[in-house]
This record gives C-alpha cells, sequence and structure tokens, in this order.
C-alpha cells in the first residue's frame, strides 16, 4: 500500500495522537497547546497540498483516491487550520479542555477525510459517524448557562434520527442490488430508481447528509447549535462540515443521474423550500450567529441546486461554491470571534461602529457578507453564477428565478449587518485591537475573495477535472 | 458586426484606473485628506483623459467595434472578458468620465469619513465603466451589480433626508430588478446552444420567438428597475435626495442610463422579436413615467425632489425613443442619455452646493437667492433651463429627435409627452421664479458665492452641454455609425 495514498489522514491521526497526549498532562498550558495545534494544522495543510494528485484505490477498493477526493481533503484541512487560527482566544472552553477541543477537532477531520474518499456504503456511513460523535462532544463543551447543553442534545438528537433514516435508506439500496460498493450499484441504479423502492432507498441514504448541510427537513439543529457552540466550533461546522457534506452528496446523487424524474423533482423541491425558508427566517433574527444559521439554510439550497443538475457544469459550480463558501462564512465567522472575544453570543447590533474600531474586519466582514450574498465582485457571486447557469442549461427555468430572487430576500438581512457595522454608532463599545497574524490572515481572506471572484478560471479547471472521477 | 483590436488596452487603462486608485487609497491613512482627494482626482482623470481620447479617435469612417479586447476568461462556461467600443457607448464612456471627474471635485470640501468615501465611490465608477465598454454578458452582469451596491453604503453613510430608508428601498428595488435579469440572462445563454455569454455571438443565434419574448421581458423590468421605468420608479426620487452631492450627479447622471442602456444593448440587441411584442408596452411605460413624472414634481417644494421627479420623466423620454425602434429616436434616446446626464449632474452639483451652506432645500425658504450668490445661482438656472429644454442646448437636440420618431409611430403618447413637457417647462420657470427670484431670505444673506475653483467642475458641466447644444452634430454622426447598423441587425 502507497503511504502517500492514505497520507492525509494518516498525519492527521498522528496529530490526533499528539492532541491525545497533551490531554494526559496535568498542568494546563492553552497556549503551548494552541502553538501546537497551529504548526500541526499548518504541517496538514502541506500535507493534503502534497497529496493532491495522487490517484488510487485502498481497502478492497473501498476507499478512492482521486483528484475529487483530495481537493476537498485539501478544503478540509485548511478549514482545520483556519479555525485553528481563530482558537487563540477559547476563553469560553475551560482551559483544560483545551487539548481535548483539539483532539476532537482532528478527529472529526479525519471522519470528514475518510468520507470523502469513501466509496462504499459501510465505509461513508462509519465514516460519516466518526466525524459526527466528535461534534456531539465539541458542540457541548463550551461552558455555558444550559444553552450549550440544549444544543448539544439538540444536536445529538437530530443527527442520530438522520443517522436512522439513512441506514434505513442504505438497507433499501443494499436489499435491491445486493452490493455495497458504488461502482456496482451504478449501473444498477437506472432502473431501480424508477421504482419508489429506489427512490426511498436514495433520498433516505441522503438523509444523514442533508442533516450536515442544513436542508429542509433536518435543519432544525442549526440554529440552536450555531447559537450554543463555541464561536470556534460553529465555524468549523459552518465551514468544513458542509464542503464534506457536499462533496458526499456530489457522489450519492451521481447515483440518480441515469434517470429519475421524481428523484430530482424532489430535490428541486428541498432545494426551493431550503432557500426560502432560510432566507425568510434570518430576516427577523437579531443574534449574529443564528442569522448565519438561517443563512446557511438558505445556502444549502444553492448547493442542492447545483447538485440536483447532475450534470458536469452542476458539479463544477457545486465544487466551486463549496470551497467559495467556505472561504467566505470564515471571513465571517472570523470577524465574529475576533469581535466576542470573550466568546458571548454576539448580537448583530454589537457589532456597531465596528469601521471604526477596527476597520481593517470592518473591510472583511463587508467582503464576507457581500460574499455571501451573492455580490460582486466575490466568490459568492460567480459561485452562485455558475450554478445558476448549469441549472438553468438543464431547463430549471423557475428554480433559477426563485434562486433569483431569494438573492434579494437575503440582501435584506445581509445588509443589515452592513448597515451596523458602518454607520451605527458605536457608543460605548470598546475598539478592537488585532494582532498582526490576524491582520495577515484578514488581507489573505479580502484577497482570495476578490482574486478567485475576478479570476475564477483556474478554480474551475481544478473542479473540472475533480468531477470527471465523480460522474 | 466588424472588430478592430487595439493597439494598445486603452478601455482597460480606462477601467482599472480607478481601481489602481481604490487600492492606493486602502494603504493611505485616514488623516490625509489632501492626498486621498488628489489620487481620487487623478485616477478620474485619467478615465476621462481615456474616455475623451476613444470619443474623438473613434474612427466613423471605420464604423464597427473598435479598441476590441478580448481575452478567454473562464473557458469552460464560455466567459470571454471583451470590450470594446462603437457609436453606441462612446458617449456614454465620456458621460461617465466628466461626471466622475466633476463629482470628485464637488466633493472637495468633504470632511467626513472621506477615505471610504472615495473608495466606495471608486469602485461603483469602475462598474459603470465596465457595464458600457464590456460585449460579454457575464462581465456585464458582474460591472452591472458593482455599480449597484456601493451605493448603499454612499448613501447611507454621507446622505440625508431619510437616507437608512432610501439606501434600503434603493438596494431592494435594484437587487430586485437583478434578481429578474439573472434568470433572462442565463436563458438566453442556455438555449443559444452555442453556450457563451459573448454578445456578439450570441447575436448570430436565432432564438425562438416565445425565449425572447420571456427573456426580452425579464430584462426590460431587470433593467428597468434602475432607468426608473414607470411604476418601477419610487425608488428613484427618494434615492436621489437622500445621497450625498456626488453620488446624486452619478446615479441620476450615469447609473440610471445604465439601465436604459442595457436595455438596448442586450435586451433590443438580442431579442429583437421580443422587442416587437413588448414595445407598445414600453411607450406606454415610458408616456406614463413622462406624465407622471412632470404632474408629481409640480407638487414638490423641495428642490432635490424636483429634479429627482424632473429625471423620471426624462429617462421617460429615454426610453420612449428606444421604444419607437427607429433611427431618429434610438439617435435621440442615446443624445438624451447623454445630455440628460451632464444635466442632471449639473442641477445636483448646484443644490448640493446651495444645500451645504443654507442646509435647506424648500424653494420658498431660499427666496431670492440670485442675489444671494449669482453664481451659484445660475448654475442652478442652466440647468433648469437645459431641463425645459431650451435650444442651443444639448437636450433640446436630443427631445426633439425623440419626439420627431414617437408623432410618427406612437402620435398619441407622443403628444400626450410634449404637452407634459410643456407644463413642466412652465413649471421648472416657476420653481426658478421663486427661489432664486423673490425678496432674499435675511438669513442667508452673509454668505459667499462659489470660488472660481469650486465653481470649476460646474463649469465643465455648463460647457459641454452648450458645445453639444451648438454642434449636435459631432455627437449623432457617432452615434449614427452604430445605431444604422444596429437596427439592420434587428
Amino acid at each position: 500500500m502507497d503511504m502517500m495514498l492514505f497520507g492525509p489522514e494518516l498525519y492527521f491521526l498522528g496529530a490526533a495522537l499528539i492532541f491525545f497526549c497533551l490531554t494526559l498532562k496535568r498542568q494546563v498550558n492553552p497556549k503551548t497547546d494552541y502553538q501546537i495545534a497551529l504548526a500541526l494544522a499548518a504541517g496538514g495543510v502541506a500535507v493534503t497540498v502534497l497529496c493532491l494528485f495522487q490517484q488510487g484505490e485502498l481497502f478492497f477498493k473501498a476507499y478512492r483516491v482521486d483528484l475529487f477526493s483530495q481537493i476537498f481533503k485539501f478544503a478540509l484541512a485548511l478549514g482545520f487550520f483556519l479555525v485553528v487560527t481563530i482558537s487563540h482566544n477559547l476563553s469560553h472552553i475551560e482551559a483544560r479542555y483545551h487539548a481535548e477541543y483539539y483532539l476532537f477537532l482532528t478527529t472529526t477531520t479525519i471522519g470528514m477525510m475518510m468520507l470523502v474518499s469513501a466509496v462504499e456504503l459501510l465505509t461513508i456511513y462509519v465514516a460519516l459517524e466518526l466525524s459526527s460523535y466528535s461534534l456531539y462532544i465539541l458542540v457541548p463543551l463550551r461552558r455555558g448557562d444550559g444553552i450549550d447543553v440544549e444544543a448539544g442534545i439538540k444536536y445529538l438528537f437530530i443527527g442520530a434520527v438522520s443517522s436512522g433514516f439513512m441506514l434505513f435508506g442504505l438497507s433499501y439500496i443494499f436489499g435491491a442490488t445486493h452490493s455495497t460498493y458504488l461502482t456496482d450499484i451504478m449501473p444498477k441504479m437506472a432502473q431501480l430508481v424508477q421504482s419508489p423502492i429506489g427512490i426511498l432507498g436514495l433520498l433516505f441514504s441522503l438523509a444523514g447528509f442533508f442533516f450536515k448541510l442544513s436542508v429542509f427537513p433536518f435543519h432544525f439543529w442549526a440554529p440552536d447549535v450555531y447559537q450554543g457552540a463555541a464561536n470556534q466550533v460553529t465555524t468549523f461546522i459552518a465551514t468544513a462540515s458542509k464542503a464534506a457534506a457536499v462533496a458526499v452528496l456530489l457522489r450519492l446523487v451521481a447515483l440518480g443521474s441515469s434517470y429519475g424524474y421524481s428523484f430530482t423533482q424532489v430535490l428541486v423541491l428541498l432545494s426551493i423550500v431550503s432557500m426560502t425558508l432560510g432566507n425568510l427566517t434570518a430576516i427577523v433574527q437579531k443574534d449574529f450567529k443564528r442569522m448565519l444559521a438561517y443563512s446557511s439554510i438558505a445556502h444549502a439550497g444553492y448547493f442542492i441546486m447545483g447538485i440536483l443538475t447532475m450534470k458536469e457544469a452542476g458539479y463544477i459550480g457545486a465544487v466551486y461554491y463549496a470551497l467559495a463558501y467556505l472561504v467566505m462564512n470564515f471571513t465571517v465567522f472570523m470577524v465574529l470571534s475576533e469581535v466576542a472575544k470573550d466568546g458571548r453570543d454576539l448580537k448583530i447590533v454589537e457589532l456597531a461602529g465596528l469601521w471604526k474600531r477596527s476597520p481593517i474586519l470592518s473591510l472583511s466582514l463587508i467582503l464576507g457578507i457581500f460574499a455571501l450574498a451573492g455580490v460582486p465582485p466575490s466568490i459568492g457571486f460567480t459561485g452562485k453564477l455558475l450554478i445558476f447557469t448549469s441549472a438553468m442549461n438543464q431547463g430549471y427555468f423557475w428554480l433559477v428565478l426563485i434562486g433569483a430572487v431569494n438573492g434579494t430576500i437575503c440582501l435584506y438581512y445581509y445588509l443589515k449587518v452592513v448597515y451596523a457595522s458602518f454607520f451605527m454608532d458605536p457608543g460605548d463599545l470598546p475598539p478592537v485591537p488585532i494582532s498582526w497574524p490576524t491582520r495577515v490572515l484578514n488581507f489573505a481572506m479580502v484577497v482570495i475573495i476578490i482574486g478567485f471572484g475576478v479570476f475564477p478560471d483556474q478554480v474551475v479547471r481544478l473542479a473540472q477535472a475533480a468531477v470527471k472521477s465523480v460522474l | 458586426m466588424v472588430e478592430h483590436p487595439a493597439s494598445f488596452p486603452y478601455l482597460s487603462c480606462m477601467l482599472l484606473s480607478p481601481v489602481v486608485g481604490l487600492c492606493i487609497l486602502l494603504f493611505m491613512k485616514e488623516e490625509w485628506d489632501f492626498l486621498i482627494k488628489c489620487v481620487s482626482l487623478v485616477s478620474a482623470g485619467l478615465s476621462l483623459a481615456l474616455a475623451i481620447f476613444t470619443f474623438v479617435a473613434y474612427d466613423k469612417s471605420l464604423g464597427g467595434l473598435q479598441f476590441v479586447e478580448k481575452y478567454e476568461w473562464v473557458q469552460t462556461f464560455g466567459i470571454t472578458y471583451f470590450v470594446g467600443v462603437e457609436g453606441l457607448n462612446a458617449p456614454l464612456l465620456l458621460l461617465t468620465g466628466i461626471v466622475i471627474f466633476t463629482g470628485v471635485l464637488t466633493m472637495w470640501e468633504l470632511d467626513h469619513r472621506v477615505k471610504e468615501y472615495f473608495i466606495f465611490m471608486l469602485a461603483l465608477v469602475t462598474g459603470v465603466f465596465g457595464v458600457f465598454m464590456t460585449y460579454d454578458m457575464f462581465f456585464f452582469f458582474l460591472f452591472y451589480e458593482i455599480a449597484v451596491v456601493p451605493m448603499y453604503i454612499l448613501i447611507l453613510v454621507w446622505g440625508s433626508t431619510r437616507k437608512e430608508y432610501a439606501a434600503m428601498k434603493l438596494t431592494l428595488y435594484l437587487m430586485a430588478g437583478s434578481g429578474l435579469i439573472i434568470p433572462g440572462i442565463l436563458l438566453l445563454y442556455s438555449t443559444s446552444g452555442i453556450f457563451t455569454f459573448n454578445m456578439v455571438m450570441l447575436h448570430g443565434v436565432k432564438f425562438s420567438p416565445w425565449i425572447q419574448k420571456v427573456a426580452f421581458v425579464l430584462m426590460f423590468f431587470g433593467f428597468g428597475v434602475l432607468a426608473a421605468v414607470w411604476p418601477f420608479h419610487t425608488w428613484s426620487p427618494v434615492g436621489h435626495v437622500a445621497a450625498p452631492t456626488a453620488v446624486s450627479m452619478l446615479h441620476a447622471g450615469v447609473l440610471m442610463k445604465l439601465g436604459s442602456f442595457a436595455i438596448l444593448r442586450v435586451a433590443m440587441y438580442l431579442c429583437p422579436e421580443g422587442f416587437v411584442y413588448w414595445k407598445q408596452l414600453m411607450a406606454l411605460l415610458a408616456t406614463t413615467g413622462i406624465v407622471y413624472g412632470v404632474f408629481v414634481g409640480l407638487a414638490q417644494t423641495d428642490l432635490k425632489y424636483v429634479i429627482g421627479y424632473s429625471s423620471v420623466s426624462h429617462m421617460g423620454i429615454v426610453c420612449l425613443g428606444l421604444a419607437t425602434g427607429t433611427v431618429d429616436g434610438l439617435n435621440g434616446s442615446l443624445f438624451q442619455m447623454f445630455a440628460h446626464g451632464i444635466m442632471t449632474a449639473l442641477f445636483f452639483s448646484a443644490v448640493g452646493f446651495i444645500y451645504d451652506r443654507t442646509h435647506t432645500r424648500e424653494i420658498h425658504e431660499l427666496g431670492g437667492f440670485s442675489r444671494i450668490m449669482p453664481v451659484a445661482s445660475a448654475f442652478f438656472i442652466t440647468a433648469a433651463l437645459c431641463g425645459a429644454g431650451v435650444p442651443g442646448m444639448a437636450s433640446f437636440w436630443a427631445e426633439l429627435l425623440v419626439f420627431i420618431a414617437t408623432v410618427k409611430v406612437y402620435p398619441i403618447q407622443g403628444l400626450l409627452a410634449i404637452a407634459a413637457l410643456v407644463v413642466g417647462a412652465l413649471f421648472a420657470l416657476r420653481v426658478v421664479q421663486t427661489s432664486f427670484f423673490n425678496e432674499p431670505n435675511p438669513k442667508f444673506v452673509h454668505f459667499e458665492d462659489v470660488s472660481p475653483f469650486l465653481g470649476l467642475p460646474r463649469m465643465i458641466l455648463i460647457g459641454t452641454l452648450i458645445f453639444f447644444g451648438f454642434f449636435p452634430q459631432v455627437m449623432v454622426s457617432l452615434i449614427k455609425t452604430a445605431v444604422v447598423p444596429f437596427l439592420q441587425g434587428m
């Protein structure tokens, strides 16, 4: 077995071991924990870049390493790294738990990495649960007044229910095709998708990922978990976790690509309901993280729109948008966790006068928010347009129209953030000092958001090469 | 369309000049007021110089698309960076150059968050230049949005009079318009069968009639929101009133033209059959806008509202000209876009100056303002005369052309529009009389008149109006080189 094929996973497994040793230490030193984590995370990004062009199969062909999986592994490592960079003020997680926090963050990353490579149903399930269980622990780690526990339980319950649905669906598929390998299932699905058992099996199997992506009707956890979990944990759930979910959905939905009118109709419906519901509910939110939670539900609708085209263009759009979403959502969360240094939940009005309190943060915030809203020149705009384009190519006129109208609705609540940070008087809110690494990170994010929004060609080509192996 | 490649990337330089200025501003300190304004002025001036150059250097005998630059951008999706100049957009590039240059000069006295102001303003201008010069639908839409969104912040932070309401209303209206534009554009893209955003190539595709009808109406209303087509105009007076002076100038002067230009460039160009099907509606809405704008304007007492509603009616004239679908109509319409742009910029610039001193725009409070500030008042009066369509001003010729064309094609609408404009002219004179030639308000007697430096931008605008008033042929002959082939191609 070529070690390089399994390189990223092995690296993160090693990192998890190191963190495990750190948890055993008697005296607590959050500062060293952070530095070690930062170094390991940076190494993780480097390793995934090195392994980007690996090709091969492992473990009796249950595990496929191709450009598609490696891109997402890179995205996950990047997400992990970014989340660690903003973990220097974990004031709301008790100092003695910091090592555990890094440990479970690492294990959930491993789970997701395995998820994007898994091409066998049971492997997919096990990988999914590995990533989920770590998150179930991470969510209630926050020192809180009960809200963390509520969030943790809600996350666990809805996660467990969706896992149940998923197993049920997988059993249908297995029962009908006598195989758990996607490569074997694929040719048999063409016939199967026309029967109820095929559609139900496929839809239920997607439930686990709909949950992760917070697609309607598995979205109930999002607002409470976003609000209840520590800011950094929320950041991870909102960025890396989504990217992994999109990756697996792309693999699984491809199963229905041969045919399946009713299957796509269901996806169209889920997409429309998700974006409309998310956007309309986000309007009335006062808490910044809750608002972002509803916005993530709306974005899940856009992802589904790219996925349901089941054509190369749509998949390219979805991959591009998943990477873009990771960057832009992270940018917003970075600002959030910098402004709320003590780890409190940030109300939107608490962003008041940010342009005065920290000009650079307000610049990143406005760009991140505009990117989420799909305003050019940003990766968010380009990604959204690619998705709309591919959906229109498949003749989903109404879906695109509704998506575009949703783009207007969402602008209202995104503009409220801009309004607070750019116009409202700061009052007695203190200035937000930021260290120079954070400053560099801010500039990097700004450059990425605009740069890849205006010059998307390289990313699109990469995504194109990647999705070839899925379809 | 014949394409002549550029020997030097003039258009990209015109586009990048504000971007470079913006990037320099990002790294400057908030306190360096004067330097910030200088950088903005230089980058705006460079764009203006290039705009004048392309306007003058455009070879009319050669025709077609000149100064073309074309690069593959995203091959997978058929996106090209494709810019060029022809008779349709050369006047509008010039207009943008003039308005931004004078706009920076007009805001020379700004002292509140100067750096950010110019950053957003330059971003907006980049978008405007981009829309006017690009021939790729992806970039067209990209620049269109870039031009629209910074408005929110510009009005919110530097505006006046109900600015929060106005900013939100304006942004949501315009973004709702974008919500219609995207499906329209993508419908054409995906049904063309060649999967390209290149408009010149799409023009060669014969779309089926129903697609043309659907796409046209989506884009007409989508872009029409920005062109203040009645009944989607309500954001415009409110927005213009609330915006700071230079932003009003840019917005009424240039941005609204993006809407009408886009209707011409994208909707009419790509969906000729859709245009034929919907043109009656276009003419009707345009006429309603003209009449409505004039009569609602009658009831206003705030100078900026007066101008805001007059813009609605003048943009109605632009739309009416487009709806005729004749050479004269399109000539007049494009000329009117240019003339109205300069005229409104002058209007807002003059009012802005008065408002900065007196903090009122109420017609009755100003009283005999021409005795206190004769020069500042003269600017406003000149603009008002131009708005009333006095011969010797650029808009006289523009309106004349449109009305000649309209009376031929839509006699009833044409006569109604002319009647409304006569009423409007009477009213404009009354406004001028009440606010400038009554008894002066003693509160304002101590104010000094415009200094020569601050008067400079207004003088440039007046000079342009008069120049094209006396030599309309310079403009019309240029526009004609594009309009004739444009209509033949439809």
